[in-house]
């Protein structure tokens, strides 16, 4: 009968996350926010709060970015697929030619595609397939070491820069337990 | 009389102060500490992945070597690259072997996923030498014959079968799924550590058209190490794998 007659208080809230308090919490279970602490150690909290989630989103671009050069691979790789097959449309062997190219163009894309759910594993994938590539063009003409070689350096500093981040990413999802 | 039994909330100590703390809760209440497990610094984990990458820089390096220079088509010098590769996984297993000698183990042996698993691999290598049969013959025109040099020789046979289906099984297991999947399932979580190991176990092989079959393949062995938390079983279906198709192609040469 008593419980009935308790009138229902509005729930306290963390200033930080929104999180149910309970009265004697002295810090939020969820956030860690000093509920009970001064105002400048409340103000210190909020201020790293948003100095962590400026730090998500700069690592979140650069993953992105990351994703984006696998992208932009798959469209070279699949352009110089379609290239060699018309230039050697009248051999024979025309699929040994082409179809290296394009298998290349559909992993990149697969790679590119998966890059937001699996961003380690996709742009690892990526950097090495790349990197690999690169050095099967130069064994089979030295001079291949030199075309192009700006955005060749663009696309590895982006991919390179993709794993730092990807790392720093799913570290942080891990301690605030963001799902995907 | 009330018998009823109130279940009690499931409860914590937090890791730093006495507080009792609810199960789910991420912070202590009293203290403010974190309730998580010790910290992973990525800078950790960076470092671990450029070990990683020196290992396979130099294995591709060996692959490189074996594949595009004459001078390694010699026994001799073929011998030297297979002594540098065995002696660089080794090196690197052994580099964190306090961890990596528990994967040497053999807990719970069962000869019939023994036999299960060598089954899968000899049906697998079956299906893959027609496949790959069928792909030479539609894409370029021609059946490619890897091992002419041992034709006829019993002598050079042996040396066939271990060096394609014995060193191949015991230290490609070693290098790839015992130190980098190690290694990698430190940096991430189980399913992008096995793809990353499968998918740089599968173009090393410097091959585009066999990454259809290299990659399930090494995904698989990639999940039966982690599932059985052995090395052994994949050593024993990468050998029987490459058994078969080695059988085959000396059965086709022998026509």
């Amino acid at each position: 009968m008593d419980d009935s007659l308790t009138i229902a208080q509005p729930k306290e809230r963390c200033a930080s996350c929104f999180n149910e308090i309970v009265n004697d919490d002295i810090y939020c279970t969820n956030c860690g926010y000093p509920i009970k602490g001064t105002e400048h150690e409340q103000q210190v909290f909020l201020s790293q709060n948003e100095i962590n989630n400026i730090d998500y989103k700069v690592y979140n671009d650069k993953v992105k970015r990351a994703g984006n050069s696998l992208y932009y691979l798959a469209a070279f790789a699949m352009l110089g697929g379609i290239i060699s097959f018309f230039l050697r449309q009248d051999d024979p062997n025309v699929l040994a030619y082409t179809l290296p190219s394009l298998i290349l163009a559909v992993l990149f894309l697969v790679l590119g595609s998966y890059s937001k759910k699996k961003p380690l594993a996709c742009i690892v994938s990526g950097l090495v397939l790349y990197l690999i590539v690169q050095i099967l063009l130069i064994i089979d003409n030295p001079v291949n070491i030199a075309s192009g070689i700006i955005v060749k350096i663009i696309i590895i500093g982006y991919l390179i820069n993709g794993i730092k981040s990807a790392l720093e990413l799913e570290k942080f999802k891990k301690e605030h337990n963001i799902k995907d | 009389m009330l018998s009823e039994e109130i279940e009690p909330p499931e409860i914590k100590a937090c890791l730093q102060c006495t507080a009792l703390l609810n199960i789910n809760s991420k912070f202590c209440n009293s203290c403010g500490a974190k309730q998580s497990f010790p910290e992973v610094k990525v800078t950790d984990q960076w470092n671990l992945l450029k070990q990683a990458a020196i290992f396979y820089a130099l294995y591709l390096l060996l692959c490189c070597l074996s594949k595009f220079t004459d001078a390694f088509r010699e026994m001799t010098w073929y011998l030297v690259l297979e002594v540098a590769g065995i002696l660089l996984t080794v090196g690197f297993f052994a580099i964190n072997w306090s961890e990596n000698k528990a994967l040497l183990k053999w807990p719970g042996f069962s000869l019939q996923k023994l036999s299960a698993y060598c089954g899968i691999a000899m049906a697998g290598a079956f299906l893959v030498h027609y496949a790959v049969g069928w792909l030479n013959v539609t894409i370029y025109s021609q059946e490619e014959h890897l091992f002419n040099a041992s034709r006829g020789n019993y002598y050079a046979m042996f040396l066939l079968v271990f060096f394609t289906a014995v060193t191949p099984a015991l230290f490609e297991e070693l290098g790839f799924r015992g130190y980098l999947l190690q290694s990698l399932l430190k940096v991430s979580d189980t399913h992008q550590a096995v793809y990353i190991s499968a998918f740089l176990f599968a173009i090393i092989h410097l091959s585009f058209i066999s990454l259809f079959w290299l990659i399930p393949f090494a995904l698989f062995i990639g999940y039966v190490r982690v599932r059985e938390n052995t090395l052994w079983y994949g050593i024993f279906f990468h050998f029987c794998f490459n058994l078969t198709a080695c059988l085959f192609e000396l059965l086709q040469q022998h026509k």
